[in-house]
């Protein structure tokens, strides 16, 4: 019990990190403001989330994380709660719901995860913030100019990340059977 | 009906939908509200704006590093322009000084307390930034403790980069002015001339980097260069904050109306300081 509290704790510190980079790193790298036409949305923690849910057996667990980051993702960034909050508990249960199918857990199967998963939750964003007046950009341009330019870092970024983010996953979610 | 309400995904589904849409709906409409953010939304903010403090630190130090090193770098040719306008400075400087001291004697004669061109500054830096694409929002490290208010602009530098849009209570929020938020204030501007035009700063055209000012009247005597400033209407903006210089005017298909597009001054890409304009003037 001692261990997996401490697990859960290093967790959550895991995923604060990351959710903190996300604005980090579209202020200090992608703040074209006035230049550049490409727009790029950095999805860490949605990175960091998404390798945690295909490693952790604890369905309730996930379902949690996803409402607190996505409701402190709400809070902190946009400003507008619901958006975060209902997409990411919704795609982590959906990743959940279907990881059984996939038996090996590699690279490959790991990367297209996270492909489908950006592409999904990107596009609802967008489709919400459309719906309620928060943006005008059409949809030809958001598939040009926001969703391919985030799928491209993002995807770099987890070629980049892999390894890293793949041993402190296994890490946080690894713990030995009888101290269970 | 029975067999409806026994299929429990269905009905998980449906109230997915309805808080989706409700939280959301709640949340737009409630923006603008004096009230917002609730209590618990500010306490944390705030305390996730203190730990973001934490990782800005370093990053806003590099930028400022590589800023310096950018303007090193330009140092020689930018040595050469600038010596050619210092005299010109000295005097505007002399001329500004009498002019302020003479707008301050006449305001105290005619007992004038506080006109649109009067208002008290408040530096900031920013904290983060929102990753969302749709909601272009700055976090800054000052709140209602130091006497923020919604709607108040904010400059960076030598331009308007936005305006307030969440306070809390040591951290707030900025919408830069490069928003394509239908539902969003804007700015009321006029270009400097020798009779002023009025217009409204309307939308930010994200392919040429212009911003764009609507509700012109007539275009005659625009001319490209030309300085925009705040026009203070409308009462929440103080007078004469600058925007940018004209850049061309473009008519829509029908002829109807003018949009005239600026460059705007602020460089938003090298700040990690803003400065937030407090009114002295109370708008509403």
């Amino acid at each position: 019990m001692e261990i997996r509290r401490r697990k859960i704790s290093f967790q959550v510190i895991f995923l604060f990190i990351t959710f903190f980079l996300d604005g980090i790193i579209k202020w200090s790298f992608f703040d074209n403001i006035n230049k550049g036409t490409f727009f790029v949305v950095p999805q860490l923690m949605l990175m960091a989330l998404t390798m945690l849910c295909l490693r952790m057996d604890d369905t309730r667990l996930i379902i949690i994380y996803g409402v607190i980051f996505g409701l402190s993702y709400d809070f902190y960034y946009s400003g507008l709660i619901g958006i975060y909050t209902v997409l990411i508990p919704v795609i982590l249960y959906g990743i959940d719901h279907y990881k059984y199918l996939f038996a090996s857990s590699d690279f490959i199967y790991e990367i297209s995860v996270y492909f489908i998963v950006l592409v999904v939750l990107q596009t609802f964003v967008y489709l919400l913030e459309r719906l309620f007046q928060q943006t005008t950009t059409d949809f030809l341009d958001y598939v040009t100019f926001t969703l391919g330019p985030t799928l491209l870092f993002n995807i770099v970024m987890f070629f980049i990340l892999y390894v890293i983010m793949a041993r402190i996953c296994d890490w946080l979610v690894k713990y030995r059977r009888e101290s269970r | 009906m029975q067999k409806f309400f026994s299929n429990k995904k269905f009905i998980i589904f449906m109230i997915i939908i309805i808080v989706t849409f409700g939280l959301l709906a709640v949340s737009v409409n409630v923006r603008d509200n004096d009230e917002t953010p609730s209590f618990v939304q500010q306490i944390g903010n705030d305390t996730y704006s203190l730990v973001g403090g934490v990782f800005a630190y370093p990053v806003n130090a590099a930028k400022n590093v590589n800023s310096q090193f950018a303007s090193f770098y330009n140092t020689y040719t930018e040595n050469q322009r600038l010596k050619s306008r210092i005299d010109e400075l000295d005097k505007n400087k002399a001329d500004l000084k009498t002019v302020q001291d003479e707008n301050s004697k006449l305001k105290k004669e005619l007992k004038l307390d506080a006109t649109l061109t009067d208002y008290d500054i408040q530096t900031a830096s920013v904290v983060t930034r929102s990753p969302n694409n749709w909601q272009n929002y700055l976090t800054i490290n000052r709140g209602s403790t130091s006497g923020l208010k919604k709607n108040m602009p904010v400059m960076s530098g030598n331009g308007l980069i936005g305006r307030i849009v969440e306070v809390n209570k040591i951290s707030s929020k900025v919408e830069l002015i490069s928003t394509n938020n239908e539902v969003s204030d804007k700015f009321a501007v006029e270009i400097q001339g020798t009779d002023a035009i009025d217009g409204v700063i309307s939308k930010y055209d994200s392919s040429t980097g212009k911003l764009v000012m609507e509700n012109v009247q007539s275009t005659d005597g625009i001319k490209k260069g030309q300085r925009v400033v705040t026009s203070g209407l409308g009462g929440r903006t103080p007078k004469g904050l600058y925007v940018g210089k004209v850049y061309g005017i473009k008519k829509d298909n029908y002829g109807m109306t003018n949009s005239v597009y600026i460059t705007p001054s602020a460089d938003l890409r090298d700040f990690t300081v803003v400065t937030v304009i407090k009114s002295k003037v109370s708008g509403d």
